[in-house]
Parts: C-alpha cells; structure tokens; sequence
C-alpha cells in the first residue's frame, strides 16, 4: 500500500514537474530571425535567413504575436480571456495577463513599459503594467483593432466603425477622432511626410482599391493612392513601402509620395509582408507558404504550418 | 368488447394506410433524390464545361461576361464571381456581410473540389441547388463559378400533384377498406354460426350440427364441432340407457324380494314352498350384492387412469383363475383343457389381470353346455401374449358381436336372470384390457362356440 502512494506521489511529481519544465526551442539573443505567426495550427515558426530554427507549437488558439524588448513575445487570442508573454531565450513563459474575451490587438510602450490591448466585445482599449495588472481602460469605436504609435500618441483603427481615435499615451485620453472608410484595416506613418496611411478591406461585399492618405496633424484625408484589392499590410524598408493587396495576391512597391514603382504577383492571400534583411517577406494565408523576395524575384518559398497571419522581425546588429 | 372481424378489419385498415404513407414518402424521397442528382449532375457537367474557358491567372471580364451569356441560354443560374470579398477571402478577420461563400467551403475550394449544396439560400431568398466550382490558379481562389436552381419549382411541381395523390389515397384507402370488411364478414360467418351452435349445445340440445361449407381452417373446426357433438349426444344415450339399465335390473330382484317376502309375512307360503321361497330370496339377494360390485368395479376402472404394472408369469395367473373356478365347471361337468407356453411373461397387475380371465372364463362356463370343454392355450404374437379362451357354448349371433362388451348388454335379453350374468362382465374385461394397453377380440358362430382373444403387450426386455 505505501509502495503504490510512493509511487502516486512519483508519477504526480513527474506530472508536476512536467508541466514547469515545459519550454520550447530557445531562441539565441544574439540571433536575428523572421517569424511567421500561423493562426489555424497555432504557432510560431523561426526563420533565420531563409532557414527555419525553431518551431513553437501551442495548444491555445491564440490569434497573435507582438514582439517585446528583442528578447520576448507576447501571445494573445480572441476567443483567451488571457495573454501569454514568453521569453525568447529560455523558451519559456514568464507573465500571464489577463486581457479578457475579445482581443484583436497588443500594443507595448517601451518607454512606460505598459500593454494596451484593444477589445472588440468591450470595444475598449486597457492599459496593464509591466507585472500584469490591469491600469486604466477606455472606451472607443466600434471593434477596435490595427494599432500604431508616433510622438507619445496611438492610432487605433475601429474597424467596424467610421472612426480612427488618437489616444495621448500619457494622460491615457481620447485625443481626437477622424473620420475613416469602414473597415479599414492596417496602417503605416511616414513620419518624413506627416502622413498615415490606411489600408482596408472594403465596405460590405464591395472590395477597397486604395490606400487613403491621411494628415497626421489634422487627419484630414488628403490623397487616395490607387493600388489593387483590399491592401491591409505594410512595411517600410528606407524610402520604400511594401504592401500586400490580399484581394489581388500582389505586392506594391511604393516610394514616400506614393508612387507605385512596381508591383508582382506572391502567395495565395496574403494579410502580411515584413522587410528583413534584404528580402521583403510575403506570407500566404491560403497557401501557407512563406515567400522571401529580393530584386523583385521570388528567391525562396517555405512551407509553414497552416494559417499564417503575422510577421514577426528581429533583426540583430552584430 | 370488439369482434375478431373488426379486429382484424382494423389491422388491414392500420397496415393498409401505413403503406399507404410509406409509399408516399418514399415516391417523394426517390423522386427528389433522382431530380435533385439529375439536376447537380447536369449542373456540375455544365461548370465544367465552362470552367475549360478559364486559363489561369486573373479571372478576366472577359470570362465573366462569357458566363453572363451563356447564363442566358441556360436552364439554371450561372455567374461567374471574382470578388475576394464575396470569397471569405477576408477571414479570419470579422466579416459582418454575407459572403457568398464561407469559410469552410472556401477551404474546400482552395483544395479544388467543387460544392454542391441544397437548401435556403439568403441571397437569392429561396431554396436552392446550387454548384460551385473554383478557378484556381496555383493555389490561389481567383473566382468560382456559381451555378444554382430554384429548388422551389420542384416543390410547386410537386405540390399540384399532391392534392391529387391524397384524394386518390382517401378514396382508395376507403373502397378497400370496404370489400376488406365485406371480405371478412364472409370468411367470418360460419364461425359465427358455430358459436351460435355451441350456445344451443351447452343449453343441452345435443342433436345441434353446422353446415361444413368449407374446407379451410374454420371448415375443419366445423368437422371437429359435429363429431363431438355425435359423441356426446350417443354418450348422453349410453348414459340415460345405462341408469334405465340399472335400475330395472335392481328393480326386479327387489320386487322379487318384496312379493315373497310379503307371502312369507302373511303366511300365503308355508312349509316346502317356504323353504324355497327364502332360499330364492337369499338368490335375488346375492345377484343384487354382485350386481352393485360388478358397478362399483367398473365405476373404479373407469376412473383409474395409470396403473402400476409389473412382470407376471401369464400361465400361473391364469391356472389361479381356473382353481377359483373349478367349483362352477364341475356343476356343469365341464372339463377345462389348457396348452400354456410357461415362458410368457407379460406387464400387468395380478389382480386386475386375475379378474380378466375370471370374467372370460366364467362367460364360458355359464355359456357352454353341460359335459362339453373349455379350452385355454396362449402363445406368443408380435411382441404380445395371445390368449384364446375357446368354449363349445351357443355362440353370438354376429349383429350382437360390436356390442358384446357395452355395459348390460346381453344376446339373448329374455334369458337375463336365468343364465345368471349382469351384463356387465365383458364391459369390466375391455377395460381393465385397455389398461393393460391391450386389447379384446371375439369370434364366435351361433351354436358352434364362442373364441375370446386377449392381447396383451410381453415384458419388455
């Protein structure tokens, strides 16, 4: 009879310690690499130059990734009621937040060190401090989603809604709100030009064509730049713009003014392109491959688990 | 309390309309099942066709208007569709639109199978059949072809006929339903009237019969009906005759017994003619003490129904019964000759089996003349024992021969007290035979003898 609790005891200790010990692939500081996040398989695939490295597979289905201080990534799911940060180089999970049912999108202030998640059931944005804990929230549009910051300030797209609302970071208020096409999705600021530019799907079943270009001082809309189908990924390598019209399968290239330099066919459904190094990388939602482009040239495709969704870009200056 | 015939009735009628409502489901199951089929097939053929004009790549204005004239010759509905938006190109992120398609069929669709779904369609309002056939290039959805049917054409066809096809059902359900019940009504009749005869039957009118009109199942009850009713109507006769019997043979001895007796008591007979007197009362008294044992003897046997049998060596048994009986022969100077096989051993019970040949061979005795024999030999037959009892007496005509053995029954009716049976000697000899599983056989020819077989089943080794 003792033997058998003994051997209880062993098997839960193992149990136990198996569920702490649990780490994925680590990931080295000193390492650049390009991650895709893939949504319909959860997971996290590493590629350095246009190697994978590593591949996290989770059991939550969370919906996505923002990078943190180089060295960390936070994980967070529509349908979790709690985010997961991680840490790079040990593979292992250090903070668990609880962001609540309804997150769409993480946003890290480096300076203050706070998350901000956007809520699409509370149609709110709330703030947490560095241990987790819940700071401030407030109340925006309808289905607040893409997120981007410039000057102390956050742009934050509703996405079922006609509004995009610029919150000051530090006083954690509703600044001001413009006027915006449904929904829109993605955006980028060309700080050089004092302009953002936003990307979307199309209202209803009628797909976007442009990017409209908005001042970043009054916001108001100054230019509609003609693309193709539904652009809603950008990326920004120098004085060009890279984005993916996910409706149309193609990459844009613009320049700062938004001239269209040239333009090629890639993936199948692409939501996402991401610079690296030297590549501009297109990931294809449909096709689950991961495409690394040079010269115009598709230079290689990597399978990847299904679903990807997000770019994620670590870029080490040795 | 129902009839059986409405019972039944009621089962057909259940079975009938059950059918009835099987076949309907089943003509409209396969009827949809072979136009639906019929119509996806020619469906998915057509798309097909159309879909070769694709060559990859963009889905070009071109195509589209190509499906958009086609569309006008065609029976169904076709477009061609390219949108991204109306593909669920845009999930996984929140569409708040219907799409044309979903996201799982856009999955299924990207892996180059074709859809066929039916059933309500929001965007057309109505029900539908519709095929949708990807244009893929590389991996990539660049459009579909959609191609659907109003299923609701079906359906209105279907529903015209439907008014039509109840009322046939009603009117046929109902005609049926009468012969059925007409039907059994006749097959029913001849049970009726066997209830009716059974009813008289127990109210004691035994001379009741049915008509046998058929040969089927009820026929042969009517059959089995009539012949016990004869069997019980001659039973009753044998009963009523047998009390007639009895009490008239009990009734002359007494009154014999009662007129001398009277005599004696008012002294009309004196001396001689009194001895005899009471000495014939003392006769008429013991006829009337055997006369209730032979009853009492039959009336047990009848009602024992097993016996216990066991092995008996027959010539012993038999020699028992002639030493009972030597008495009565000598008085006739009667020689009794006997030719036994000593080996004979038969299933019996030694009493029952005793009285047997007691009651045999005093028949013979009191039917054989003076100074004539008896002879009495056994053998054995086909597994049985064979007794012949052979006397050289006055015989039995042969009209009276099936009924020697019934109870009171006598040859000569007039000769009744003077030979000094009952009457009921043979009839206790058949039975105890029968319970012996054996059986009686008599021959005899008129002033010639009388020859008594008895079977009777050997010990079974």
């Amino acid at each position: 009879m003792k033997h058998v609790q003994l051997y209880i005891m062993l098997l839960f200790l193992f149990i136990l310690a198996g569920c702490n010990e649990q780490a994925f692939t680590k990931i080295n500081q000193h390492q650049s690499f390009v991650a895709s996040v893939n949504i319909l398989e959860p997971s996290i695939t590493f590629f350095e130059g246009t190697e994978e490295i590593a591949k996290w597979e989770f059991e939550k289905a969370y919906t996505g990734a923002l990078l943190i201080k180089k060295d960390q990534i936070l994980l967070y799911g529509h349908q979790l009621d709690e985010a997961d940060l991680y840490e790079l180089s040990t593979g292992k999970k250090v903070q668990t937040i609880k962001s609540g049912i309804g997150t769409t999108n993480a946003y890290y202030d480096e300076e203050q060190e706070r998350f901000f998640f956007t809520n699409s059931e509370s149609n709110t944005i709330s703030s947490f401090n560095a241990h987790g804990k819940k700071l401030e929230e407030l109340q925006l549009g309808n289905y607040p989603m893409s997120m981007t910051s410039h000057n102390g300030k956050l742009y934050v797209v509703n996405y079922k809604d006609t509004i995009l609302s610029v919150i000051d970071l530090d006083l954690f208020e509703v600044e001001d709100e413009w006027e915006i096409e449904k929904s829109s999705n993605g955006m980028i600021i060309l700080p050089e030009e004092e302009v953002v530019w936003i990307g979307g799907h199309g209202e209803g079943s009628k797909p976007n064509q442009e990017i409209d270009v908005y001042n970043i001082k009054t916001g108001e809309l100054q230019s509609e730049i003609n693309v193709s189908l539904m652009p809603i990924g950008f990326s920004r390598k120098e004085t060009t713009v890279f984005v993916v019209n996910h409706g149309s399968n193609e990459l844009f290239a613009l320049n700062l003014q938004g001239k269209v330099l040239w333009n090629m066919e890639v993936g199948a459904n692409p939501f996402v392109v991401a610079t690296y190094k030297d590549y501009q990388v297109v990931t294809g939602y449909d096709d689950h491959k991961i495409y690394f482009i040079k010269d115009r040239q598709i230079q290689k495709t990597i399978e990847t688990n299904q679903g990807p969704f997000q770019l994620l870009v670590r870029e080490v200056v040795k | 309390m129902k009839k059986l015939s409405t019972k039944i009735w009621g089962l057909i009628v259940l079975f009938l309309l059950v059918t009835i409502t099987f076949m309907y489901v089943l003509t409209e199951y396969l009827y949809e099942q072979l136009y639906v089929e019929d119509t996806e097939a020619s469906m998915v053929e057509v798309g097909e066709k159309l879909r070769t004009k694709y060559k990859g790549g963009k889905v070009t204005d071109q195509f589209i208007l190509d499906v958009e004239e086609f569309n006008t010759y065609s029976n169904f509905d076709v477009f061609a569709v390219r949108n991204p938006r109306e593909l669920s190109a845009c999930v996984p992120f929140d569409i708040d639109y219907d799409a044309l398609i979903g996201p799982n069929e856009r999955k299924e669709l990207l892996q180059g199978n074709s859809i066929t779904k039916i059933g309500y369609e929001e965007r057309f309002e109505r029900q539908i059949i519709s095929v949708i056939l990807p244009l893929t290039d590389q991996s990539r959805l660049e459009g579909i072809i959609y191609l659907y049917y109003p299923l609701a054409k079906i359906s209105e066809l279907a529903n015209k006929e439907v008014f039509l096809l109840i009322g046939c059902a009603i009117i046929f359900s109902a005609l049926l339903g009468f012969f059925v019940y007409e039907g059994i009504r006749h097959i029913m009749r001849p049970l009726k009237e066997l209830q009716e005869a059974v009813e008289k039957m127990s109210n004691g009118n035994y001379e009741t019969r049915v008509i046998v009109s058929s040969k089927d199942e009820i026929g042969k009850l009517s059959e089995a009906f009539n012949e016990m009713a004869s069997s019980i109507e001659r039973e009753d006769e044998a009963q009523k005759n047998f009390l007639a019997t009895v009490s008239h043979e009990l009734r002359t001895p007494i009154s014999y017994v009662k007129g001398y007796c009277e005599a004696i008591q008012q002294q009309f007979i004196e001396g001689k003619d009194k001895d005899e007197a009471i000495s014939l009362i003392a006769r008429e008294a013991n006829r009337m003490e055997r006369l209730t044992n032979e009853l009492l003897e039959l009336a047990r046997t009848s009602n024992e129904q097993n016996i216990e049998l066991y092995p008996i060596v027959l010539s012993e048994t038999i020699r028992d019964a002639i030493c009972l009986l030597e008495k009565k022969s000598a008085e006739k100077n009667i020689e009794i000759k006997t030719n036994f096989d000593e080996q004979i051993i038969v299933e019996g019970h030694e009493e029952k089996l005793k009285q047997i040949f007691i009651n045999t061979i005093e028949n013979a005795i009191r039917y054989s003349n003076n100074d004539s024999t008896i002879s009495i030999l056994t053998k054995i037959m086909n597994g049985n024992a064979i007794i012949e009892i052979i006397d050289r007496g006055i015989g039995i005509p042969a009209k009276d021969l099936p009924h020697i053995t019934e109870r009171f029954y006598r040859v000569n009716k007039a000769r009744s007290r003077a030979d000094g049976g009952s009457g009921l000697g043979l009839s206790i000899v058949d039975q105890l035979v029968k319970q012996h599983q054996g059986n009686v056989t008599i021959k005899s020819v008129v002033g010639e003898g009388t020859t008594v077989s008895i079977t009777i089943p050997l010990m079974e080794e």
